[in-house]
């Protein structure tokens, strides 16, 4: 990797959040680390990350969702790419969300657990190998 | 609203007969109940949806509003009201077209004060009891729901945390386990995967049971996802290798359900004609109208289903054992998914099958109510 990049986790399981961090680093990411919407969105703009992976609920249920609309309105953060990590959502048709809903503005849904080598993939591809943002902001106003 | 223990003594009368009245409200009151009476159908219904009262009397042969009338409208400000009738005539068809038109109970007059305690205290029992019957189903309904989120979120969280330290740990750190710890570490992640998708299915039949999933509303091009099923599982992780063959027609038209039932519905019928099939074995899918239904038919060659064990296939947790079947994993639930999943939408589901030789899964569905194609929808239930 020419430049390291930097990855903020925004996650109250802190299980989760040790495992994805030590993958993360240990492939050679910056990992930044919170534990609720607020710390998160304060950590988001004060280091301007080049990758968000964020819980949808946290101690309220539908805290992720808030903080995703909140990072779309940042400016310095309105193009930075999200990863929605979260156990509602699952890979069977069932709960699928489709990022193309266009309700929730992420680039991207992975249900937990994360498989490593998919998260490593798309890290790589989000945090700038040429990866494009074609499904960003959909419905976002 | 008043609290129910107050309600629970209420009535009201509406009578144009002013006789009728005041005998109505002395007989009651002095039985303990707080009567209020009425002389006309607007001032009556006007008060019942102020007070809410538990019992309504109403006389049929009335002026301006008549009684039928009264009925229809307080039927709809509170349909657990309990209507008792008085009619001047006796006969059987005016007492049969009140019952029928919501009320509980019929006087006929004259009535001794004897008949009216008597039906008046039958009506507020059946008044208690259907609120009794109420609360019971909300209890049940909240313990489900605290049950679903305790499984979906306590349960599920820490055996999320504990597979992603174990698929990190295999990711980074494999090289350096000895091999009895990798091969245990293996093994525990596939048994972790295992509980996840029972919490899963669980989840998702009692989300069905909810009503949270399946749009009946929704029109579905059941064909395509048909197709869409088979080319995931030839394209899914090995396992038994087997031949697929389809006969679809592309102007099959759409049937009555959401897609993202639909899709489960059937990748679960197709994942099962795979996991249950034998190397080199075939499975068929095949689509079809048949009057104002569309039917599929998934056919596998495998192992087939004894025939014991057919009439409990589509119960909960249920698993065919033999020793063929053993090493196949699932949960017992797909098919109790399948099932709730068609009945939901108004459709049947039903099973062939020959010990040895294979299996065929029949779906009927009913035609989508816009069949103009315009309004499919490909959304999501929430």
């Amino acid at each position: 990797m020419s430049e390291q990049k930097t990855v903020l986790i925004i996650d109250d399981d802190r299980d989760f959040v040790a495992a994805i961090e030590t993958l993360l680093t240990h492939y050679g990411y910056r990992v930044a680390t919170a534990a609720d919407g607020r710390a998160g969105l304060q950590e988001a703009k004060r280091l301007l990350p080049d990758l968000i992976l964020l819980d949808i609920i946290m101690s309220e249920r539908t805290e992720g969702f808030f903080v995703l609309q909140e990072i779309r309105r940042t400016a310095a953060l309105s193009n930075t790419p999200v990863i929605v990590v979260s156990s509602i959502y699952s890979d069977q048709p069932i709960f699928r969300i489709s990022p193309e809903a266009g309700w929730l503005p992420a680039n991207l849904f992975l249900p937990k657990p994360v498989e490593p080598a998919r998260l490593l993939e798309e890290a790589r591809r989000l945090t700038g190998g040429g990866g494009s943002q074609a499904t960003v902001a959909g419905g976002e106003r | 609203m008043p609290c129910e223990n107050a309600r629970d003594q209420r009535i009201v009368v509406i009578d144009d007969d002013d006789v009728m009245r005041l005998s109505c409200r002395q007989i009651l009151q002095k039985a303990g109940y707080q009567v209020e009476t009425f002389g006309n159908g607007h001032d009556g219904i006007r008060r019942i949806q102020e007070a809410r009262p538990a019992l309504l009397i109403v006389d049929i042969k009335m002026p301006e509003v008549d009684g039928f009338e009264v009925i229809d409208i307080v039927r709809k400000i509170d349909p657990d009201l309990v209507i008792v009738v008085i009619t001047g005539y006796a006969t059987i068809e005016t007492a049969v077209d009140a019952m029928k038109a919501g009320a509980y109970d019929f006087l006929p007059k004259p009535f001794t004060p004897n008949e009216l305690r008597l039906i008046i205290g039958r009506g507020f029992e059946r008044w208690r009891l259907t609120k009794e019957a109420q609360r019971l189903r909300r209890e049940k309904e909240d313990v489900e729901r605290k049950f679903v989120s305790l499984v979906s979120h306590q349960l599920k969280s820490p055996l999320v945390a504990v597979k992603q330290y174990l698929d990190v740990l295999m990711c980074i750190s494999r090289e350096q386990l000895p091999e009895t710890a990798a091969e245990w570490v293996h093994r525990s992640q596939a048994r972790l995967g295992e509980m996840l998708t029972i919490i899963h299915d669980w989840l998702a039949l009692s989300r069905i049971g909810s009503g949270s999933l399946c749009d009946c509303r929704a029109a579905t091009d059941l064909g395509a996802v048909a197709a869409a099923a088979i080319l995931e599982h030839q394209q899914g992780p090995g396992g038994v290798e087997v031949s697929f063959t389809a006969s679809i027609p592309p102007d099959l038209p759409l049937v009555r359900g959401d897609e993202v039932s639909l899709r489960t519905l059937v990748g679960n019928l197709v994942s099962n004609a795979v996991k249950y099939n034998r190397p080199g074995g075939a499975v068929s899918v095949n689509a079809f109208r048949a009057g104002s239904q569309v039917t599929l038919e998934v056919s596998d060659t495998g192992i087939g289903i004894p025939e014991a064990a057919l009439h409990r296939l589509f119960d909960e947790f249920y698993r065919v054992k033999t020793p063929e079947t053993r090493n196949i994993p699932g949960t017992g639930l797909g098919l109790a998914i399948c099932r709730r999943i068609v009945s939901e939408l108004g459709g049947t589901i039903d099973v062939r099958s020959r010990e040895g030789e294979g299996t065929t899964f029949i779906i009927h569905l009913s035609l989508a109510e816009k069949n103009a194609g315009i309004e499919t929808q490909s959304g999501e239930c929430q």
